[in-house]
């Protein structure tokens, strides 16, 4: 058995160049593979890591979700919020309000999404994760005061917003108290574009005096408990306004079911991706081999003339065959892994989010043995051919 | 009786033409015979050698070797006549050239399933006997012709075969190596091997204690 490797391993090693070349074809292939799963999963255990710590969160929006859309179907009102306290098991509500106002500043007027509610619960989901560049938070006793968004201070007027700066939302004056810092891309969409103020004062430049809420956040005591409650929540709140889905609440479970079924949309398109570069690294194997073959067509007639058997022939071209695709697939899951970190640290910098891959152990396995299947499958008809040639021909060709 | 051919005809087909190669060609071969076919190209001896040596396939009539009729063994079994029972000598030495001589020659024992070790000093034994021990570990283009064709002649002892068959064995040597080859072939047939060569020099035939002539696919009479 080590003399067939040695002789593969020989013959291979006199054809470098297109082994090398073939074996690149699978490294890629299989490196392309490994690497997309395993920056997909990274990025899904980062983002779910990111979202265990509200457990015990859930989040209830006046809407409905469907697919990745989102439809407003009205606002939650004082009512609901008394109800919603009255279920047991709940630690706390906090009731948000939103929308669109037309912020002013030296001159220039911008549409800027204003966001308002309870300071310390605001506190907890913003400004905990995402931190303050300068300045203070809101406190529940400001009024005209306001914290703004990275972007809001550096985007979207021509002059920058820092602390003290005067703004007016929608025709009233506030006081700019902080800055938040570039949020991470989980917290981007959230935090980046908006204006935070306290509850009351949203309310009023925002014309929802009535305490109209469009979002409510409530936390629970015992995390068990979680999904039962948000089945309840939505239940009152649907009651109250007489419609069957109007009120949707979110846990994080929930929450993590939806990602982690994009993922795997988003795994299986990079795997079939991959799954092209191997079917072109194997065709590339095939074209290696035949051409090893009809190269070696003498050599084979030699062999076969002192005494090579069918068999032996077709073991000694497959055994090579499954060398170069053996050693193909450990370089691609070397390479993959290489690669993913690679990706990782460019996706991480450019979304503003922390992630390293996932290299799982089936990944690797599973890259070596789709490596080993590729070479085994496409070596086959050309050592078939090889084994199958007449000695006597085979002698006198070349 | 180490070889019986009785009434072998092969025919090779050119496109839409068919050639005759062989016309019903009976012959026997005792053991420890050293023979020689001789004729000009074309006559049909290396196609007679080839069948022998169950490098080809007759088209007709058939061709005993120690017994055992050739034509109702599977493609395997010939490869093990191929193996074990004959050693085949070619004109273009037809050595394995990314392999070095001790290399080509435990080959056919490769394929015969002996252990490496023995191998190798069974190698190394036959290349010494071929005069080549300092030269064992070169490759077959390193070698001189007559050291290469040497190096098949050790190759084709391999398995220890009764019969040694030699086409143009000298063809692409020069006389002096040719004479060391065909004294090596001498040899061989004193320690009682079978030896079948075909030449068209009667220098070398001159070695055989038998010669026969072919002309045009057919036998001639023997001297």
């Amino acid at each position: 058995m080590i003399d067939i490797i040695l002789m593969a391993y020989r013959d291979l090693s006199e054809r470098k160049a297109r082994t090398i070349l073939t074996l690149l074809g699978i490294a890629v292939g299989i490196a392309a593979i490994v690497s997309l799963v395993s920056v997909g999963y990274g990025m899904q255990e980062a983002i779910t890591g990111e979202l265990t710590v509200f457990a015990d969160l859930i989040s209830v929006m006046p809407g409905k979700l469907a697919g990745m859309s989102y439809v407003e179907l009205g606002s939650f009102t004082d009512r609901d919020i008394r109800d919603i306290r009255r279920i047991g098991g709940i630690k706390e509500v906090t009731a948000m309000t939103h929308g669109a106002a037309e912020v002013e500043y030296r001159n220039e007027r911008k549409p800027v999404f204003v966001l308002g509610g309870d300071t310390d619960a605001l506190s907890s989901f913003y400004v905990e994760p995402v931190g303050l560049d300068e300045g203070r938070w809101l406190r529940e006793n400001d009024y005209r005061v306001c914290v703004i968004g990275n972007r809001v201070a550096t985007e979207f007027f021509d002059e920058p917003v820092h602390v003290n700066d005067k703004l007016r939302i929608n025709g009233e004056k506030f006081i700019v108290a902080g800055v938040f810092k570039k949020a991470s891309m989980l917290y981007a969409m959230d935090v980046d574009p908006h204006i935070f103020l306290t509850l009351r004062a949203a309310k009023d430049v925002l014309g929802n005096e009535k305490a109209k809420y469009k979002y409510i956040t409530v936390r629970v005591y015992n995390i068990e408990e979680v999904d039962e409650i948000a089945d309840e929540l939505e239940e009152r709140i649907n009651d109250n306004h007489g419609l069957d889905e109007f009120a949707t609440a979110m846990t994080m479970g929930s929450m993590l079911e939806r990602i982690s079924s994009v993922f795997s949309i988003l795994r299986g398109v990079l795997v079939g991706i991959a799954a092209i570069a191997l079917v072109v690294a194997s065709i590339g194997i095939m074209n290696t081999m035949l051409m090893a073959v009809m190269e070696r067509t003498h050599e084979i007639g030699v062999m076969k003339a002192i005494g090579a058997k069918n068999s032996d022939v077709l073991s000694l071209f497959l055994l090579e065959s499954c060398m170069v695709s053996l050693i193909g697939g450990v370089a691609g899951c070397i390479l993959g892994v290489i690669l993913a970190r690679v990706v990782s640290l460019v996706v991480s910098s450019a979304l503003g989010m922390e992630f390293v891959p996932t290299v799982k152990v089936g990944v690797l396995f599973a890259g070596v043995g789709v490596a080993m299947c590729v070479g085994v499958l496409s070596g086959f008809y050309p050592a078939r051919k090889a084994s199958k040639m007449s000695p006597v021909e085979a002698v006198r060709y070349g | 009786m180490i070889i019986r051919v009785e009434y072998l005809s092969k025919v090779y087909r050119m496109g839409k033409v068919e050639v005759p190669a062989l016309r019903d060609v009976n012959l026997e071969i005792e053991e420890g015979e050293f023979l020689a076919i001789m004729g000009p190209s074309g006559s049909g001896k290396s196609t007679l050698l080839n069948i022998i040596g169950c490098l080809d396939k007759p088209t007709g009539g058939r061709v005993f070797i120690d017994g055992a009729n050739t034509a109702s063994l599977s493609e395997n079994e010939l490869a093990e006549v191929r193996r074990d029972k004959v050693g085949f000598v070619f004109q273009q030495f037809n050595l394995i050239h990314s392999l070095n001589a001790l290399e080509n020659v435990s080959l056919p024992m490769f394929f015969a399933g002996v252990s490496r070790g023995e191998r190798l000093k069974r190698a190394e034994e036959l290349l010494a006997k071929v005069g080549l021990r300092e030269r064992m570990h070169h490759k077959p283009l390193e070698l001189s012709g007559g050291q290469q064709q040497r190096v098949a002649i050790a190759r084709a002892l391999a398995n220890n075969p009764k019969i040694v068959i030699g086409d143009e064995p000298t063809g692409n040597v020069d006389t002096e190596a040719g004479n060391v080859i065909m004294g090596i072939l001498g040899d061989l047939n004193r320690e009682g091997k079978t030896i079948i060569v075909v030449t068209h020099d009667p220098v070398i035939a001159a070695h055989a204690k038998r010669v026969i002539r072919m002309r045009d696919g057919r036998l001639l009479d023997e001297e």
